[in-house]
């Protein structure tokens, strides 16, 4: 039984009026601490009779409740879903029996993890639950961001009805539940695209090359080769160098990079660079399995965690059970892990890296090592700078200084042949995609 | 002579290098150039009090209510009932005299002004508490508790006094006046602690913060417990307080007349020392109960007898 700062204030009063009325020999005094004393007395009394004794069971797991035949208050739990996406909502069913012979006035509080939002209903009951009887509460909650969750304990109190004095018992049931990172259909941006295929070609085939039908003329960028420039059209377009662009006509296996070093949640907790990472790699990872291509997937932080290549739906979900566990955590340069994935990858095949390419001095030659075993280099960069400086915790002079050296970076980058795409906040992952051939 | 240019520089000319989406740039630009934190950015930090730390909290909380649902106005005027007959008790049962402002105006030879401080205090107790059950301002009623306690610290004798010649003399009706008074202070404190508490709930309630079920049957049994524990601790009260006739009477039985009759006679025992013996016995053995665990036991006993 827990005292309240009502009733821990009721007999400081008590005490001190009784011994102050004992001191001036005052009986009006004495006589209003006695009657205090009585009264913090019998709600004592009274809040003794509500013990609690429970046990918590998912209601799958009903049948054999022989066990819990004395326990007096039981909850089960039963969730909607134990999988849903960003945004998504699980409904949540609590029911709480009363095995005793005594009403109650019962306080129960389902725990919720922090980030969840109710949306209907409550997780906060107050209720009277007769003798033998049962009742369900019910609510809905919705997940803004990927993880995995618990809910529960589920919380019991009861208290006398001055709420002097309180029973609390934490009924240890518990599910778990996991919330994936919301994806975008970036099919419509691909088509739209300036290129409409990135990787297009046939699928099945594990060991592609360069590609050999011409899709278009572009004008040369640092970094194209040399053995590209198509020299009439070149002569044609008045001095313009000019580069013939090819269709892909295989598909490699596609590997995500995704950053989870630490650095990667610097920004508000909704947004920044490691939820849109996630959620890109998670866009990118359905559009290319829905091609029935392969992909595999690294995530690094303070460990490399990887998903080895495979296609088809399973691995759609293996990827997102990764992606909604990928914890900021860590330092481990993206040297390491290239050196460490690439003997694993065929030559050529298209690296995606989803990195806020921050407070890492390895990236540029990381990237060279890449291109240089000619693997084509996509980096989709959220800018965790602009995180910052839209949640207004970063000045203007520190903003427009890293900001040049990310510029600069992104530029060497790009001179080295990499597709760089600086993702801003405000921008669907749909749009940074468009302009991903777009350089 | 012209410039050299680079030897790369014409594979530039006449494109747009671009290295970030022009929105960024015209966003950093509108960007004030001081470097201040903005305000929004500080955390709001409470430091508590010395008081709130020695509390554990702050003792009112500053909590804006909804307009008070049906069981908060029904708490609202009980408790102005109860305070308008405290303040009529407390006038009856506490005299000016003994009090630190009688030794005042005595002082000061203008006896009409410790009169009409201790009617003060008590109009201070009555409107401060009126204002505060219906404002739901817990200073108010803070303050009101405060003053309707302080105006019966007197430094008396041992023999209850009253403010008005024309009560009782009968101990017994004496008693039963001075536990009425210490009924309907205890439960003016209950009562507006109820308003505030309520109050609170049904805030919670209309925010969708918490879910009640059967309302009415939480505050029936509140109402009902609000009759019964003050009859229990009444009763308690008035065991405590007829100790100096519940000792005698006990000699009496175990058969010694005389003894009886000397202790019937104690002055120690009719005054305030009897009270405190009162009490102590009384004490002793509710003490006893919970140390053997009685209330649990007979709960249980209670919870599991029809099984």
């Amino acid at each position: 039984m827990a005292w309240s700062r009502k009733s821990a204030m009721f007999a400081s009063l008590a005490i001190a009026l009784y011994l102050l009325g004992l001191v001036l020999r005052n009986q009006q005094l004495v006589t209003v601490a006695v009657v205090l004393l009585s009264f913090l007395t019998w709600a004592a009394f009274r809040t003794t009779n509500a013990d609690v004794s429970s046990s918590g069971r998912r209601m799958d797991e009903e049948v054999n409740s022989g066990g819990v035949a004395l326990q007096n208050l039981v909850a089960l739990r039963r969730l909607s879903s134990a999988r849903v996406f960003e945004d998504g909502e699980v409904d949540v069913s609590i029911r709480i029996q009363n095995k005793s012979n005594l009403s109650k006035v019962l306080e129960v509080r389902d725990r919720v993890p922090e980030v969840m939002r109710i949306k209907k209903g409550a997780n906060y009951v107050l209720m009277e639950l007769g003798p033998q009887r049962e009742t369900e509460i019910a609510y809905t909650i919705e997940a803004p961001l990927r993880g995995f969750y618990t809910i529960g304990p589920v919380c019991i109190r009861i208290q006398d009805t001055f709420g002097l004095f309180h029973n609390e018992r934490e009924i240890h049931l518990y599910d778990d539940f996991l919330v994936f990172p919301k994806m975008e259909d970036i099919k419509d941006a691909l088509i739209k695209s300036r290129v409409p295929k990135i990787f297009t070609g046939a699928v099945n085939i594990r060991n592609p090359g360069e590609g050999s039908n011409f899709y278009n003329l572009r004008e040369y960028v640092p970094g194209d080769a040399m053995k590209k420039v198509n020299w009439k059209a070149t002569a044609r377009s008045g001095g313009k160098l000019m580069v013939n662009e090819f269709e892909r006509d295989a598909v490699s296996d596609i590997i995500l990079l995704v950053d989870s070093r630490s650095v990667s949640e610097t920004g508000p907790v909704s947004r920044n660079s490691l939820v849109y990472s996630t959620r890109a790699a998670a866009s990118l990872a359905q559009y290319f399995l829905s091609r029935r291509d392969s992909v595999g997937l690294v995530v690094y932080g303070d460990e490399i965690v990887s998903v080895d290549r495979d296609t088809g739906k399973k691995q759609l979900y293996v990827i997102l059970t990764k992606l909604a566990g990928a914890m900021a955590k860590g330092n481990t340069p993206l040297k390491v892990v290239t050196n460490r994935i690439m003997p694993h990858i065929n030559r050529g095949s298209p690296i995606i890296i989803l990195s806020p390419l921050e407070d890492d001095p390895t990236i540029i030659e990381a990237v060279r090592d890449l291109r240089s075993r000619n693997f084509d280099v996509t980096i989709l960069s959220p800018s965790s700078l602009q995180f910052e400086f839209d949640a207004r915790r970063l000045d203007r002079t520190g903003y427009e200084l890293l900001k040049t050296e990310r510029d600069i970076l992104m530029s060497e980058l790009r001179g080295l042949g990499a597709n760089v795409m600086d993702w801003e906040p405000d921008m669907l992952l749909n749009t940074a995609l468009s302009g991903a051939r777009g350089f | 002579m012209a410039e050299q240019k680079s030897d790369t520089a014409h594979l530039y000319d006449g494109k747009t290098i671009r290295s970030s989406a022009p929105s960024r740039k015209k966003a950093a630009g509108k960007m004030k150039g001081s470097s201040e934190i903005p305000k929004d950015a500080i955390p709001e930090v409470h430091v508590p009090s010395v008081i709130e730390s020695f509390f554990g909290g702050p003792i009112v909380t500053r909590t804006k209510f909804l307009p008070p649902d049906r069981v908060v106005q029904t708490l609202q005027m009980s408790a102005a009932i109860i305070l308008t007959l405290l303040c009529i008790v407390t006038f009856t049962v506490t005299p000016v005299s003994g009090t630190a402002w009688f030794w005042l105006s005595d002082l000061m030879e203008i006896p009409i002004l410790g009169v009409a401080i201790h009617l003060l205090l008590i109009g201070i107790g009555f409107i401060g508490g009126m204002y505060g059950v219906f404002q739901r301002d817990q200073r108010a009623i803070l303050i009101s508790y405060v003053v309707l306690i302080l105006v019966t610290i007197r430094f008396a004798g041992s023999k209850v006094e009253f403010g008005i010649d024309l009560l009782p003399d009968g101990e017994i009706s004496q008693k039963l006046l001075l536990i009425s008074y210490a009924l309907f202070l205890v439960m003016y404190i209950e009562i507006t602690s109820g308003i505030i508490r309520f109050s609170m709930l049904d805030k919670s309630i209309r925010t969708g913060e918490v879910y009640v079920m059967n309302v009415k049957k939480i505050t029936s049994q509140y109402y009902r417990s609000l009759l019964i524990t003050p009859i229990v601790a009444g009763l308690v009260a008035l065991v405590t307080l007829m100790i100096n006739l519940i000792i005698p009477s006990i000699v009496g039985l175990l058969g010694s007349d005389a003894a009886a009759d000397r202790l019937a006679e104690s002055v120690e025992l009719t005054s305030v020392y009897g009270v405190a013996l009162g009490t102590a016995v009384v004490f002793m053995i509710v003490a006893s109960a919970f140390a053997v665990n009685l209330p649990v036991r007979l709960a249980q006993m209670r919870e599991n007898g029809s099984k």
